[in-house]
């Protein structure tokens, strides 16, 4: 099966990439190449650069690139405003989704879909066939209607955003989409309802990648490929395998790797 | 500063009104307000100096409204223009105040002036003739809203006054638009007085044209149990001054203002409010909301005084800023002087440009930079449209802000 | 509201340094003209610089108006009718402490500040002042291993006059108010830091100033430069006896940073307040003013403001060097007629640079209590930053508390927030600690003190305690 999806052409190519923000390096060489189909985990601990790759390649302005290429669908992006990427099919879901009050969460994903449907050829969707979308959409993450008609993020509880956010996923049809901690701060339940609707977003043309903590998430999707970053660097990378591992042995185990 | 000079020479009034004679004594003795005050040591000198360049207008020529027609139920009034009205209905009445009863309270106002923090209000006195005041006494339920309309045309220097008297129980939604003409100075003061248990909601809107002016003063009486809601809006004046002045006469009443403010290209526009409570239980929630872009400058000065009376006031002030260009420059100062010791009082200031990970968030999403702005900026200002009362929403404003830039 | 008198004995305490000592001083007649100043700079034994520098400031005052633009009332100063030099008699070279007068070592042993080698403080260096001259500073030799130098001003302008010279109204020109103006034609003594790059300076280091006779004005100057990658913590404490005068007390701190320097200023001011009905005390007109020069630079004032008739100072911070930190931590206690008009500027000039001002004033009795500040963020202090946080306390319906903020920013890329509020010590909180039998003074002394913890936690150790101490001496009721 590996081979097959090899055959195809990558999504996304990471080639030894080096970034920092106000002059302090955060990224020293990180590569990672992600095929059609495949599921990448990223883990490691809090401040190892993770967060900081996946707001890269989603082009967050208050980093630099020093070094190195990010490479989508064979398209050097090192350039690319944020806006640019997700139209042509980037996706990021926050860890922390951003509370925007006073804009219509409606709106909101109505203004983006259509961004991402014109940059696809797509007919844009007026209020009325936007709403025929979401609704069958919103099925997916067990949402309530009613959030469509309250501010943006705001007030939600935490599964809430982060069911918000893989309601954006699903409207946006991303090529790939890096998701930064979907898993934490949720409930059983709700990490379940997460974890089956990004199921059903993804298929054989889509790659993921996951950042997380822990293993529960995989669980519930495993994942082709897991790589373990520590100080801005992959330093291991296996199988599925490797995050159990992890989690047996702590990252104290990790240390060992760091060259 | 050609009105000064022939004001000083006693030179511009032909037949003045008693109001007339007391303000312009009061004027001719100290003609200009003290540039050094906290009221004044921010305006542009020179704006300032144009304002008054202008030939006093005393004609008036007709105005065209630039706003849809009004539905049949809203009372339009143009100052200066359709003043007459006398309206009694079943649960209402509107009539006009006789000449007796406004100068009497013309006077009374006047007794409570300070030369310096009421000199635009002294200056409108001055100017004015009686055919440019409109005053009202209303009473009544199920008031229709009411439209006031003041203008400046061109080239000139127009005076407005309007007073309002809000009778005992009775509620009103109160809508005050003023245009400037291109190069014109308006000089609007109104006084509004709240009797016992009796409500505005009051939207004031301003806007001119290339190089207009305004010094719009606002005189707010409550008495107890009245609830007074201000709505503002200022934009597009080369100067403009918005002056504020609310005092709770018991305390007792409850105060809430939303006001916002935009500058663009050399403008400057500023807002003064001062906020007196002289009894028990006041409450005040107020926000000002600036933006300021280009070359322009934004001011805003909020002060609430609670003396030792004026136990368990809650008055809250907020005063936020967007400064989107190097070149532009906002100014806060907010201020709290309390005596009394069992008051809630809180204020807050912030200046920064739009927040960059809310635009980044919207970014992600596909939304251009100049959209995600767009929205992030009507999010911003809905709160201040949301509360301007009545008709707004037959004008688009926020769009028409907006789309202007 | 039951409470509230029990509130006002509570913060009705007798002032506990309000002694006079009795010593032979030299002192110059009253009033001030050119002769005075030279005759000051003559008795110094100056440089032509610092006469010349002197006359300058004299001729600029003269054209000077006392400023009246705050919130405060006082009596016009006859500034004919006080005596600018003071200094107690002593032999005309002290070569150590033991020739100190006793009487004066003794006063500072009341105070709680002893200079003998026996009983020293053994972490903090101290410079002496009574009235117009510095006595003694301890720990010289120990410091000059290090390179630091602390000593009196008077001897620094003899042993390293290219400093004084150099820096010497750098930050607070003559010209820049009425009192820094008249500090800078008749200022006496103070005290001078220099730490030399990268030092870290070994103690903290401190100034203890003690205005003894009645009629002479007190005009201290201070001037602390740290050297590239060095750091010093500078602690100063006052105190005066008790004269049915006011006296004027018109001081100029100078604080230069350079890169990666830092500077701790922390200052608890316990002046004589003058009596329940406003009669004498000090009027305490300061000019404080660090400069961060360098990159990275950082100044951080911290003051328990509780004594003084007037206090009427803006310790505050030009922010040059990029990524410059500037911090002001303040807590005023006003009783009685006090009145204090206080709080600081922040101004940023360079790109980055950052500042943070928490302010806590408490009002009781008839007094007056103003936070008056400006921040401002100027056209090329791009990437910066302020936050300000002003909170006041009202014990009893008399007193008043007011916050001025003044915020201009011309910048777009910077951020400034702004926070104050007011609160008093309410009837709940009160019988909730009393209920846990916790003695009424004692629960206003923790509320207050909790109300000021976030600027007692910026104090170094020493000077926290003492801080909390002073304030609890100030709310204590029956402690006599």
């Amino acid at each position: 099966m590996q081979s097959k999806m090899k055959e195809s052409d990558p999504i996304l190519e990471v080639e030894n990439l080096f970034a920092s923000t106000d002059n302090l390096p955060i990224l020293k060489g990180v590569s990672l190449t992600v095929y059609p189909g495949e599921i990448h985990a990223i883990m490691g601990r809090n401040g190892c650069g993770k967060s900081t790759l996946s707001k890269i390649i989603a082009g967050h302005p208050s980093y630099n690139i020093t070094n190195g290429d990010i490479k989508f669908s064979g398209e050097n992006i090192n350039s690319l405003e944020p806006e640019e990427r997700a139209q042509s099919g980037i996706f990021l879901g926050f860890q922390y989704p951003i509370e925007i009050p006073g804009v219509s969460n409606l709106e909101f994903l109505r203004v983006s879909t259509n961004a991402r449907r014109k940059f696809l050829k797509k007919e844009e969707l007026d209020t009325f066939d936007f709403e025929e979308l979401v609704k069958e959409k919103l099925e997916l993450v067990k949402m309530d209607h009613a959030f469509l008609t309250r501010s943006v993020n705001q007030g939600f509880s935490g599964g809430e955003k982060k069911r918000n956010e893989i309601l954006q996923m699903a409207l946006l049809e991303p090529k790939i989409a890096i998701l930064d901690e979907t898993d934490s701060g949720l409930d059983i339940d709700a990490l379940r309802i997460v974890a089956s609707g990004i199921k059903k977003i993804s298929n054989a043309q889509t790659g993921i990648i996951l950042i997380t903590h822990y293993q529960r998430l995989l669980d519930e999707i495993e994942p082709n490929y897991v790589h373990v970053m520590a100080d801005g660097q992959i330093i291991k990378t296996g199988r599925s395998e490797l995050a159990l591992e992890l989690e047996k042995k702590g990252y104290e185990w990790t240390d060992n790797f760091i060259k | 500063m050609k009105i000064i000079e022939e004001l000083k020479n006693n030179k511009l009034i032909d037949n003045p009104t008693e109001i007339q004679k007391i303000c312009l004594h009061k004027l001719q003795s100290n003609p200009l307000p003290n540039p050094k005050s906290e009221l004044w040591r921010l305006s542009n000198k020179s704006k300032f100096s144009n304002f008054l360049d202008h030939s006093l207008n005393k004609e008036n020529p007709k105005l065209d409204i630039p706003y849809p027609k009004n539905p049949q139920s809203t009372i339009r009034l143009i100052i200066g223009e359709n003043c007459q009205i006398k309206l009694t209905e079943e649960n209402y009445s509107i009539q006009q105040l006789s000449e007796n009863e406004l100068n009497k309270y013309i006077k009374e106002q006047i007794s409570f002036f300070d030369q310096n923090e009421n000199w635009s209000d002294l200056l409108n006195l001055s100017l004015n003739c009686t055919k440019n005041i409109l005053g009202l006494k209303i009473n009544g339920s199920k008031i229709p809203p009411i439209e006031i309309f003041s203008h400046a045309s061109s080239n000139s220097l127009n005076t407005k006054t309007l007073v309002i008297f809000l009778e005992k129980d009775c509620d009103i939604e109160l809508l005050q638009v003023n245009l400037g003409k291109e190069n014109s100075s308006l000089s609007q003061s109104t006084f509004l007085c709240l009797e016992e248990n009796s409500s505005i909601n009051h939207g004031v809107v301003s806007y001119g044209e290339i190089r207009s002016n305004l010094l719009n003063s606002l005189n707010v009486m409550q008495h107890k149990n009245s609830e007074y809601n201000l709505g503002s809006l200022h934009f597009k004046f080369n100067y403009a001054r918005f002056e504020i002045r609310i005092r709770q006469s018991a305390g007792n009443a409850k105060t809430n203002i939303k006001g916002m403010q935009i500058t663009k290209k050399d403008e400057q526009i500023s807002t003064y409010t001062k906020m007196d409570f002289n009894g028990p239980n006041g409450f005040l929630n107020q926000i000002n909301k600036s933006l300021a872009d280009d070359k322009s400058h934004a001011i805003f000065e909020g002060s609430i005084i609670v003396p030792k009376i004026a136990q368990k006031t809650d008055a809250s002030q907020l005063s936020r800023n967007l400064l989107l260009s190097n070149l532009a420059q906002i100014d806060t100062k907010p201020q709290l002087e309390i005596i009394a010791d069992d008051v809630k009082c809180k204020h807050g200031a912030t200046i920064s440009q739009l927040n960059e990970e809310e635009l980044f968030y919207m970014r992600t999403r596909g939304i251009t930079l100049p959209e995600a702005s767009k929205l992030q900026l009507s999010s911003y200002f809905q709160e201040i449209i949301s509360f301007i009362p009545v008709s707004k929403d037959r004008w688009d404003l926020l769009d028409k802000l907006l789309n202007e830039n | 509201m039951v409470n509230e008198n029990l509130v006002q004995d509570v913060v009705k305490e007798p002032y506990k340094y309000g002694f006079v000592t009795d010593i032979e001083t030299e002192k110059i007649a009253k009033g001030l003209n050119e002769d005075v100043i030279r005759l000051i700079s003559l008795k110094k034994e100056e440089p032509k610089y610092l006469l010349d520098f002197r006359l300058r400031a004299f001729k600029k005052w003269q054209k000077m108006k006392e400023p009246d633009w705050a919130e405060i009332g006082y009596k016009q100063i006859d500034y004919q009718d006080i005596i600018y030099y003071s200094a107690p008699k002593q032999k005309e070279k002290i070569s150590s402490l033991d020739e100190v007068d006793p009487k004066l070592l003794e006063t500072f042993d009341k105070l709680g500040i002893p200079l003998t080698e026996q009983k020293k403080l053994t972490n903090v260096a101290v410079d002496a002042v009574f009235d117009s001259v510095s006595i003694a500073t301890t720990f010289r030799e120990e410091l000059a291993e290090h390179g630091v130098i602390f000593c009196s001003i008077s001897e620094a302008v003899k042993n390293h006059s290219d400093l004084i010279e150099k820096y010497l109204g750098s930050v607070v020109p003559a010209s820049d108010n009425y009192f820094a103006a008249l500090n800078s034609a008749v200022f006496s003594d103070g005290s001078f830091v220099y730490i030399p790059k990268g030092v870290t300076c070994p103690m903290d280091l401190s100034s203890y100033f003690r205005i003894n006779s009645g009629d002479s004005g007190q005009f201290e100057r201070t001037l602390i430069i740290a050297e590239e990658s060095s750091s010093v913590s500078y602690l100063e404490g006052c105190t005066a006896p008790m004269f049915d005068t006011n006296t004027l007390h018109a001081a100029v701190v100078e604080l230069i940073a350079l890169d990666d320097a830092s500077i701790k200023y922390s200052t608890v001011q316990n002046w004589y307040a003058g009596d329940e009905e406003g009669v004498g005390g000090i009027f305490n007109f300061v000019t404080k003013r660090g400069k961060c020069l360098g990159k990275r630079s950082k100044i951080s004032w911290s003051q328990v403001e509780t004594g003084s008739a007037i206090t009427w100072k803006y310790p505050s911070c030009l922010l040059l060097g990029e990524e410059s930190v500037g911090e002001f931590y303040s807590v005023a206690l006003t009783n009685n007629l006090q009145q204090a008009d206080t709080g600081t500027k922040m101004i940023h000039i360079g790109p980055k640079t950052k500042s943070t001002i928490v302010s806590k004033g408490i009002s009781a009795g008839n007094s007056i209590n103003s936070y008056r500040g400006l921040v401002k963020i100027g056209t090329k202090a791009k990437g910066s930053r302020n936050y300000s946080q002003c909170d006041s306390m009202l014990i009893g319906d008399q007193a008043s508390a007011n916050t001025f903020p003044y915020i201009k920013s011309q910048q777009p890329n910077s951020e400034i927030e702004h926070e104050a509020s007011t609160c008093r010590i309410s009837e709940d909180q009160l019988f909730y600690l009393q209920s846990r039998g916790i003695e009424f003074e004692e629960a206003i002394s923790m509320m207050v003190s909790g109300f000021c913890r976030d600027v007692f936690n910026q104090l170094p150790m020493e000077f926290a305690a003492e801080a909390d101490k002073l304030l609890a001496l100030k709310l204590e009721g029956s402690v006599g």
